[in-house]
């Protein structure tokens, strides 16, 4: 992808969003009561001039790309495998997905735990002696921090729970 | 209440061991932070603003400063010593640091960067103390409409600098501005965006939000393409900085503190424009311009001044107008609303003990630096040295338990997730994070200073243009856009006839 390529995507992606704010999401998902004196004064004037204002700066970007085809920068390469890479990419996002719904059920501790370790594995550590160490100790020592002397309630989890 | 007794309410707040504490491992946290090449004083202050929840309002934004005092001088270390910038404001520091490096004088680079940060430093917190009281009196005369001008301004600034294009800063800015708008309305109590969730309710937490741009698009870069840090760390010499060095160079480094001090008193600047032009000034003046470039002492210690000068100045809008200076200053601002108070002019008037509170303790963090950075200088090996297969993973266990201990909301880790992905997604298309975080924060002050104007003025839009502070302010809006975008254009036809695609 050249520079070119993302400001047109950027411009289509900005503009139809725009679209879509003003026609489905912000008159379903916005609620303005009916005696409002003043269209300035309603809440969804100011969701609206925003999504306005994004769509103009969409065909702002498309212009600025179809003025200057010459502007065929391209973006350094910056992975040598992209399917590797994308792999990777959606097993950081599973990772996330997990520790979200893990956390009421294992507790805070124990998924950063895992989530750690699995981070380290998708970044391809050098040192797993240390990131393993690292996983145990570091959610320990936080879970202590915060829990003992912040005062603040760390969900438990039902499995193990600590003191 | 006179200036005197201010400044004793304000000695009263912070004399005692936990304020000098909190600005001590503030200053080393920050120092070791900025050192991290990849981890930088945006993310060190982001990753520790959890960590002053407990704390008393003072203490925890003592450590903030702290942090971001350290951070500033931090990214120094590696630009010396590897030719890593740790942060890009140190970027310049680089072009006469790491020659030095190279013929053995890291230690003396690094002593002077050291020096000429705290002179800068002090400088800079002077002119804090000097102005940001005067122009807090003066913003106490302003008025909805010229509060609304004030915020506009310093988003188009900060839109049109922050990244090479005022189109990409503009976007940014927009989707900042659309996600603050989530929560119940600011006048009728109506849902916006909330999609029945009780959670969003309250809009969307500020430090999920700030560190899912800052933080988890490092975490989601390094696993879409790990490599490890290659950079060796070499040894300091033995050449260390002396008092005639820092003599021939205090003019530069006093000009590179004004200009940091100027730069940074205007939202959205930075350190990064401050370090190059107070580097270029002192090669422009020096006798010893032909060295610049080859390991020149004087471009140390200019290019160090002009981004420490930006780090009081930032706090002059901050504390004054109640408008962040930058992405740093906006985290703190976020750091002053968890513990219940609002930057701005009003806080000269209400909380008067503890803007002096943070004088003082600006001043000795100044003291702090110097003492924390000799250490870090030597120690910095064995920070270089932490693998980033592991750093990494660790910030992101950082993250989730800070980003929980907020409001002890699971939902909050979630939207910190996702803000990573949106982060991420903006990274790959270099549309540049600041603008969002920073129109996020002033999307409810800029919304609520609309209506109220409009409400003012039985919703006659005449009212945004009512007086010269409003009409100053619009100029220098129009101003700003009209300049970027003759600078960009003039960038792109320049590129294309040169032949040479930018």
């Amino acid at each position: 992808m050249n520079d070119r390529a993302g400001k047109i995507q950027l411009g289509i992606g900005a503009i139809v969003a725009a679209v879509l704010f003003v026609a489905v999401v912000i008159p379903n998902f916005v609620s303005a009561p009916s005696n409002v004196p003043n269209v300035i004064l309603s809440p969804r004037f100011w969701p609206n001039a925003i999504a306005l204002f994004t769509g103009l700066t969409g065909i702002g970007l498309l212009l600025t790309a179809l003025r200057h085809p010459e502007d065929e920068r391209e973006t350094p390469v910056d992975v040598d495998h992209r399917g590797m890479a994308l792999l990777r990419l959606s097993g950081v996002a599973m990772v996330m997905l997990a520790t979200v719904y893990a956390m009421p059920r294992l507790g805070l501790v124990w998924t950063t735990m895992v989530a750690f370790i699995a981070v380290a594995f998708l970044v391809r550590t050098h040192h797993p002696v240390s990131a393993v160490i690292s996983a145990v100790a570091i959610p320990l020592l936080l879970y202590a921090f915060f829990a003992h002397v912040a005062g603040v309630a760390i969900p438990q989890g039902e499995i193990v729970r600590l003191p | 209440m006179s200036i005197v007794d201010s400044m004793l309410a304000g000695l009263a707040l912070v004399a005692n061991f936990e304020s000098f504490l909190a600005l001590g491992a503030g200053v080393a946290i920050g120092v070791i932070g900025g050192a991290i090449p990849g981890l930088s004083a945006t993310m060190a202050v982001a990753l520790t603003l959890p960590f002053t929840f407990a704390m008393s309002p003072i203490t925890g934004i003592l450590l903030l400063l702290g942090v971001y005092k350290g951070g500033v001088f931090g990214g120094s270390i590696p630009a010396i010593l590897i030719k890593t910038p740790g942060s890009p404001a140190s970027s310049a520091t680089v072009i006469d640091g790491y020659p030095m490096a190279e013929n053995g004088q890291a230690g003396k680079a690094l002593g002077m960067a050291l020096w000429a940060s705290c002179t800068a430093d002090l400088i800079s917190n002077l002119s804090l103390i000097l102005f940001a009281g005067w122009l807090a009196s003066f913003a106490l005369s302003f008025g909805p409409p010229e509060f609304f001008a004030l915020i506009l301004f310093s988003l188009t600034i900060i839109a049109g600098v922050s990244g090479d294009s005022l189109l990409k800063g503009a976007l940014s800015a927009m989707l900042g501005l659309m996600l603050a708008t989530v929560g119940l309305d600011l006048v009728y109590g109506t849902n916006r965006f909330t999609f029945g969730n009780p959670n969003m309710m309250g809009g969307l937490n500020f430090i999920a939000v700030l560190i899912g741009l800052f933080a988890i698009p490092e975490i989601i870069a390094m696993v879409w393409n790990p490599k490890a840090h290659d950079g060796n760390t070499r040894s300091l010499g033995r050449n260390w900085v002396t008092f005639q060095d820092y003599r021939k160079c205090f003019r530069s480094i006093v000009r590179g503190s004004f200009i940091g001090v100027f730069l940074g008193s205007i939202p959205g600047i930075g350190a990064a424009p401050s370090a190059f032009l107070s580097y270029s000034e002192a090669r422009r003046k020096s006798p010893n311009r032909e060295n610049f470039g080859k390991g020149e002492i004087e471009g140390v210690a200019a290019s160090e001044a002009g981004n420490n000068g930006v780090a009081g100045a930032t706090l002059i809008p901050l504390l004054a107008l109640g408008v962040p200076g930058d992405v740093i200053t906006a985290i703190i601002m976020g750091a002053f609303m968890v513990h219940g108070l609002q930057p701005g002019p009003m806080m000269f008037v209400l909380n008067v003990d503890i803007i002096y509170g943070l004088f003082i303790g600006l001043i000795v963090s100044s003291v702090f630096l110097f003492a924390i950075g000799s250490i870090a200088i030597r120690g910095f090996k064995y920070v270089a040295d932490i693998p980033r297969g592991v750093l990494l993973p660790a910030v992101l266990v950082l993250c989730i338990f800070g980003v929980y201990a907020v409001n002890n909301n699971l939902f909050d880790v979630g939207v910190m997730f996702a803000m990573g992905w949106v982060g991420f997604v903006m990274l790959r298309y270099e549309v540049p994070a600041a603008p969002f975080l920073i129109a996020f924060i002033l999307g409810p002050l800029l919304e609520d200073n609309f209506r109220q104007a409009m409400l003012m003025s039985g919703s006659n839009p005449v009212i945004l243009f009512r007086g010269p502070i409003t009409w100053f302010f619009w100029a220098l809006t129009t101003i700003t856009v009209v300049a970027i975008a003759r600078a960009g254009l003039r960038a792109s036809r320049g590129s294309v006839l040169a032949g040479d695609p930018k």
